[in-house]
């Protein structure tokens, strides 16, 4: 028995095939694109060798990627310190109203998560569109005229726009892991604050919260990381613009390379931005796992 | 005397926390209509005349709904075609998901190799690499190949970047059951395949639940590599639909509509169907990740 368990061919067998799709689609092209990112190729026709040169402007001379980093870390601030205390806040109330209506919440709260990003974000251009948008229509018929916006394309407001509009769509996955969070804080805990004569503050307190940290923190790194890797949003909402007001990574280095056909620059960029999330996954795991 | 002294704080108490349900009920229903109006609205005018759109209501009844923004969207916006290629890039890529990653994790947990905490370190690496970043680079390598504008060009990165949440899953899970079962299968002379189609695909059940469900959802809503690794109408699928038609009908605001509601439809009827399960699995598999 032992002796199958430690038979090469069955493990080979076993481990292989997944190991030869992983490699061949996620690890193989980060090392072309290493590769790449050397050159000064156009994505077709010769190209030369350029050194480090490409990642030497990436790192220190562009300004529209510092951009793209600000932009996710603004996306990461807002989604941590906005989206998040409001789903925690609705994952608490949900679990206190209890029965039929909180299932009936709780698969609500989780509809836009399940809609492909495509419809929403088009939903959203439409939405927010300065002459039929739904936005400026409500604001009109409110009596708010004045705060009307061309909410995409004004240059101070499209990046918060772009913001609230993935903030909406991710709202259900922050919602539903605080929620589970707080399904698995054993009910005695808060029925011993209550007798101690604790109010519903205090409750949240000294005993949900501190219950709920590991919860936190899980859901905390998963959306400094997600923030760092949009581009759909992006792409389908303002492609950047305007100027390169909303850009992000992804979109980035994805239209040097297909529209500007820089392709050996953007290969550089790509790398640049796997070492990137590579980091600050790692720093936010050590802080994290410190804190714990 | 003492009686009602005692009576009317809880009284209070009693009258309190009826409106403190109420509050939370309302609050809840508000973040409802913030969820679902825009979806609403986006419905609604998928059933109206394009130009109703530029009118002052944000809602309008249609009283005669112009079904023929959906007979455009089924014709030109081609949406059946696209449904069944969606549905069968989705249906191969989270049978392999499902497949590969049992193999994979019983490989790492059960078999007994030096290199098995290595390798599986190597495949949840891939949690932290951003799919884009490998766009350029895969759009090359399967053009060199042949493969660009087929299925294959979408299944094999989409089996590629769901492995490494699949595989943490599947491992997660397989380390809390007891392999008594499984040993004594192995002392009966049982083989290795018959072992995981008879004994551990059963037991594995709710990870395997887990698994098809996120990575449904990741699949079935890919967008970004659909309209990169494709680049004739055939295969395309129905995210991409919707991205395409908006060029083509650019002022058709309503026929638009209609093949957004169409394309949003399917996913949203499973869900309906499926929620507790979906719910569920989404919150195990994203607190495990």
């Amino acid at each position: 028995m032992d002796k199958i368990r430690r038979n090469k061919f069955v493990i080979f067998f076993l481990v292989f095939p997944g190991l030869l799709v992983f490699t061949f689609a996620v690890l193989y092209p980060i090392f072309m694109s290493a590769f790449y990112g050397m050159t000064d190729w156009k994505g077709i026709g010769e190209f030369n060798i350029v050194g480090f040169e490409n990642y030497r402007k990436v790192i220190f001379e562009d300004k529209v990627f510092r951009t793209s980093l600000l932009n996710a870390a603004a996306l990461a601030f807002f989604t941590v310190f906005i989206q998040h205390p409001i789903a925690m806040f609705f994952a608490i109330i949900t679990d206190k109203i209890g029965g039929k209506l909180e299932s009936f919440f709780r698969a609500v709260f989780f509809i836009p998560c399940v809609i492909s990003i495509v419809v929403t974000s088009k939903m959203w251009v439409n939405v927010l569109n300065a002459n039929y948008g739904l936005l400026n229509k409500f604001l009109e018929a409110i009596n708010l005229k004045f705060l009307k916006q061309d909410w995409l394309g004004h240059k101070d407001i499209a990046l918060f726009s772009v913001i609230f509009v993935i903030m909406w769509q991710g709202f259900g996955y922050a919602y539903l892991i605080y929620y589970s969070g707080i399904k698995g804080i054993p009910e005695e805990l808060l029925e011993a604050g209550r007798i101690d004569g604790a109010n519903s503050w205090q409750q949240f307190i000294k005993i949900t919260l501190p219950m709920l940290k590991p919860v936190i923190l899980v859901n905390v790194s998963i959306a400094i990381t997600a923030s760092l890797k949009q581009m759909e949003p992006i792409y389908l909402m303002t492609n950047g613009g305007p100027g390169t007001r909303t850009q992000f990574v992804a979109n980035y280095l994805y239209m040097l390379a297909f529209n500007a056909q820089k392709y050996g620059y953007a290969n550089a960029i790509a790398v640049v931005f796997v070492i990137v999330c590579l980091i600050t996954t790692v720093v936010v795991q050590n802080i994290f796992k410190s804190k714990d | 005397m003492t009686s009602t002294r005692y009576a009317s704080p809880s009284y209070n108490g009693k009258i309190k926390a009826k409106a403190f349900r109420y509050i939370q009920i309302l609050l809840c229903t508000l973040l409802t209509i913030g969820c679902v109006f825009p979806l609403i609205w986006l419905v609604d005018f998928s059933l109206v005349k394009a130009n109703e759109l530029f009118g002052k209501n944000f809602l309008v009844w249609p009283k005669k709904p112009h079904w023929e923004n959906y007979y455009l969207a089924l014709t030109d916006g081609k949406v059946p075609q696209y449904l069944v290629n969606s549905v069968i890039v989705t249906f191969v890529s989270v049978g392999l998901i499902v497949l590969l990653s049992v193999m994979m994790s019983y490989g790492f947990t059960r078999m007994k190799w030096k290199m098995s905490k290595v390798f599986l370190n190597i495949v949840l690496l891939g949690f932290m690499i951003p799919i884009h970043a490998t766009l350029l680079s895969n759009f090359i390598t399967f053009s060199r190949l042949n493969i660009q504008d087929s299925p294959i060009a979408l299944i094999i990165p989409y089996v590629a970047f769901n492995l490494p949440q699949a595989t943490f899953i599947m491992t997660g899970f397989m380390d809390t059951i007891p392999n008594a079962i499984e040993e004594s299968a192995l002392m009966d002379g049982c083989g290795i395949i018959r072992l995981l189609f008879t004994i551990v695909f059963p037991v594995l059940k709710p990870a395997i639940m887990t698994v098809i469900i996120t990575s449904f959802i990741n699949v079935w809503n890919e967008f970004i590599m659909a309209a990169t690794y494709l680049t004739s109408d055939r295969f395309r699928t129905l995210p991409f639909s919707i991205y395409n038609f908006a060029g083509m009908y650019s002022s058709n605001y309503s026929a638009q509509f209609a093949v957004m509601t169409l394309s949003a439809l399917p996913s949203l009827v499973a869900y309906v169907i499926l929620n507790k399960h979906i719910t569920k699995g989404i919150a195990a598999g994203a607190v495990k990740g």
